[in-house]
């Protein structure tokens, strides 16, 4: 592991090769490790504890609740997006569909995290 | 001398699996990708799903009632299998990138199976605690 900050330094430098886009989707990826597996042990452990209106209610009452799950979707979804992108890349496409493809992606993601910036800080707990 | 018969591919597809099924890396790789597509696709059927939210308690709980029911639970738990899958080999790709790790690659693997499938065997308790044990346990 004593490479690392080497290896970090000269990858820091290639901005054309595409090399940062890699280093951040290691450095993304761990942190969806955290956040995911927390998550879905957190969320989901028991019946209520990820399916009750009330205890999500509560739970983004808190703010670091809510910056942690805008923290999370973004992450989340640069990951995602990323990862998508190079699997599209990989398969060499005609140019046409490789720019269709990923602009459609990149469209979706940001609509959906649109979506989700309004789930979590448009959150109204009386609403019936 | 027995005849065999040469294995010729139907086509790219099974010409692409026949190169990979000798490694498990590349298995590795091939199932890393999968999993990540079918998250990603989950991720926005996630947000869409708890779009709900935004519209109230009764329509959180309605959708709630229905996403408790055990053909989404089965899902919960297939979409825990890709999860686990993913992050632990996730972590694998990160050691062999970032460290040592393409010296004992294939030792990291066989815990990312043990690993994943131990956490995997937790979930279907948790997950399937009333239907198992007929109250919850947790």
């Amino acid at each position: 592991m004593e490479q690392s900050p080497k290896i970090l330094r000269s990858y820091s430098k290639g901005r054309k090769s595409g090399a940062p886009s890699w280093m951040w989707q290691r450095i993304t990826g761990l942190a969806l490790v955290i956040l995911t597996v927390g998550h879905y042990i957190w969320m989901h452990y028991t019946p209520e504890s990820g399916h009750s209106f009330d205890t999500t209610a509560d739970r983004l009452a808190n703010p670091v609740f809510r910056g942690m799950y805008i923290g999370f979707i973004t992450i989340g979804m640069y990951h995602g997006v990323q990862g998508c992108w190079n699997v599209i890349r990989d398969f060499k496409f005609r140019p046409w569909i490789t720019y269709t493809l990923i602009g459609s992606l990149v469209i979706a993601a940001l609509v959906f995290l649109g979506i989700g910036y309004n789930t979590v800080l448009a959150f109204d707990p009386t609403k019936p | 001398m027995a005849y065999i018969p040469p294995r010729k591919p139907v086509g790219t597809w099974s010409r692409i699996m026949m190169a990979y099924h000798r490694y498990s890396g590349s298995w590795a790789y091939v199932l890393h990708r999968i999993s990540g597509i079918g998250l990603t696709v989950y991720l926005f059927v996630h947000i869409w799903a708890l779009s709900s939210l935004s519209h109230g308690r009764a329509e959180f709980q309605h959708e709630m009632d229905i996403f408790t029911t055990l053909p989404f639970k089965i899902v919960e738990w297939v979409l825990g299998l890709l999860v686990m899958f993913h992050a632990f080999n996730g972590i694998r790709i990160a050691v062999v990138d970032l460290g040592e790790g393409a010296k004992y690659h294939k030792k990291l693997l066989a815990a990312v199976w043990v690993g994943g499938i131990t956490v995997v065997a937790f979930m279907f308790v948790l997950i399937f605690q009333e239907e198992l044990f007929g109250h919850p346990i947790f």
